[in-house]
C-alpha cells in the first residue's frame, strides 16, 4: 500500500470529508461498471453504487490493510450486488405473481415480440453486441457472474478475485471457465438463431 | 452436454494454469502429455479455448461510467441519514480507545492521591491521635 492511500485511509478514519470525496473520485467508475454489468440495470447499478461508498465510509475501521484498499473495496461491491440481485429476484417473482393475477382478472394478454431491427451500420452492432453480453452475463448464477466480470471485463488477476470472493484459487478457476461456456453457448445459440 | 460439464475441477485448474501460461518445467510437459494422450483432457482444452475466445469481448465492453453526480449523491446521503454527525474531526473519544482514556484516568487519580496523602499539609493526611502531654505537676498537699 503506497504512503499516499495510507495517508488518504488516516483521514477517512478521521471522518474528513474531502478525503471520502477524493477516494469516491478515484474509484467511482470501476466500481460503477462492476455494478452496472452485475446488475445490468444503470438505476439499479447507480443506488448500489452510492450503497457501497456508504458502507466503504461507515466501516472504514474495520478494514484491516492486510489486503489492497481496491480488493477490499471491490469486495464490498460484489457482496452488495449479490444481496441486490437475490432481493431483485424476490421482488420480481412478486411482481410477476401480481402480474398474473391482474391478467387472469382482466383475461386480457399483451404479448410483445421484439421487433429486429436492420443493422445498418457498425454502431447498432455493436450496441446489440453489448445487449446479447449483457444479456449473457445476467443469465450467469451470481457467483459466476462476479467471476467473470472481475476476470474477463475488470481485468483483474485470480488472486484478487480470491480475495474479493473469498473462494479458493481452484474453485475461481472451474467457476470462470464453466461461466465462460455458459456465455459461449448462449452467443452461440444467438447466432445460430439469427 | 459438453465435456466440460463432466470433467473433475482437477483438470480445469490444471488447463486454467496452462492457458494462463503459469505452468512451468515438469507440470507444464505433463499437461501436453495428457493433451496428447487423454481425450477428456484435449476436448476439455479445445472447450475452455473456445470459452475464452468467445469472452475476449467482454474486455472490449463499454466501461460504464458512473453518473457525474455521483460523489454529491454519496455524500448528501450521508450527511441526511446521520444528520450532519458522520463527518468532521472525531472527538477525542472517538478516536482514543476508552480502555486507555480510562487506565490513564485511574492512574492520574492514583498519583493525586498519593501526593495528597503524602504532603504534610494534604487532606487525606490522616493524623495520629498524639499521645496526651503529662499533666501538670499539681500542688503538693500534704497530708495533715
Amino acid at each position: 500500500m503506497s504512503e499516499l492511500e495510507r495517508s488518504l485511509l488516516r483521514r477517512l478514519r478521521d471522518r474528513d470529508e474531502r478525503a471520502f470525496r477524493e477516494l469516491i473520485d478515484d474509484h467511482r467508475d470501476r466500481v460503477f461498471n462492476i455494478t452496472y454489468r452485475m446488475l445490468g440495470n444503470r438505476a439499479e447499478a447507480e443506488d448500489v453504487a452510492q450503497e457501497v461508498f456508504i458502507t466503504v465510509f461507515k466501516t472504514i475501521d474495520s478494514f484491516r490493510e492486510e489486503s489492497k484498499f481496491s480488493t477490499w473495496l471491490y469486495r464490498v461491491t460484489v457482496n452488495h450486488c449479490k444481496n441486490r440481485i437475490k432481493y431483485l429476484a424476490r421482488r420480481h417473482d412478486r411482481d410477476k405473481d401480481e402480474l398474473d393475477e391482474t391478467s387472469q382478472q382482466t383475461n386480457g394478454a399483451v404479448t410483445g415480440t421484439p421487433v429486429r431491427a436492420a443493422q445498418p451500420d457498425k454502431a447498432l452492432a455493436s450496441a446489440q453486441m453489448e445487449k446479447l453480453l449483457q444479456e449473457a452475463i445476467a443469465a450467469l448464477d451470481d457467483d459466476q457472474r462476479a467471476v467473470v466480470i472481475l476476470r474477463d471485463v475488470e481485468d483483474l488477476s485470480i488472486e484478487e478475485i480470491c480475495e474479493i470472493t473469498g473462494l479458493p484459487d481452484g474453485t475461481v478457476k472451474s467457476r470462470l471457465h464453466r461461466a465462460r461456456l455458459v456465455l459461449r453457448k448462449r452467443m452461440q445459440r444467438h447466432v445460430d438463431g439469427e | 452436454m459438453s465435456t466440460l460439464d463432466e470433467v473433475d475441477d482437477e483438470i480445469i485448474i490444471a488447463l486454467s494454469d496452462y492457458l494462463d501460461g503459469t505452468l512451468t518445467g515438469d507440470a507444464r510437459a505433463e499437461v501436453e502429455k495428457k493433451l496428447e494422450s487423454d481425450p477428456t483432457w484435449k476436448a476439455a482444452h479445445a472447450e475452455m479455448v473456445a470459452g475464452k475466445e468467445a469472452t475476449s469481448t467482454l474486455s472490449g465492453l463499454h466501461k460504464a461510467r458512473a453518473p457525474v453526480n455521483l460523489t454529491e449523491d454519496v455524500t448528501g446521503t450521508i450527511h441526511k441519514r446521520s444528520a450532519g454527525r458522520f463527518f468532521g474531526r472525531r472527538t477525542f473519544g472517538d478516536r482514543v480507545p476508552f480502555t486507555a482514556i480510562l487506565v490513564v484516568a485511574i492512574l492520574g487519580l492514583a498519583a493525586i492521591g498519593y501526593i495528597m496523602y503524602s504532603s504534610p499539609t494534604g487532606s487525606l493526611k490522616v493524623d495520629k491521635p498524639k499521645d496526651p502531654p503529662p499533666a501538670p505537676p499539681g500542688p503538693v498537699i500534704n497530708p495533715p
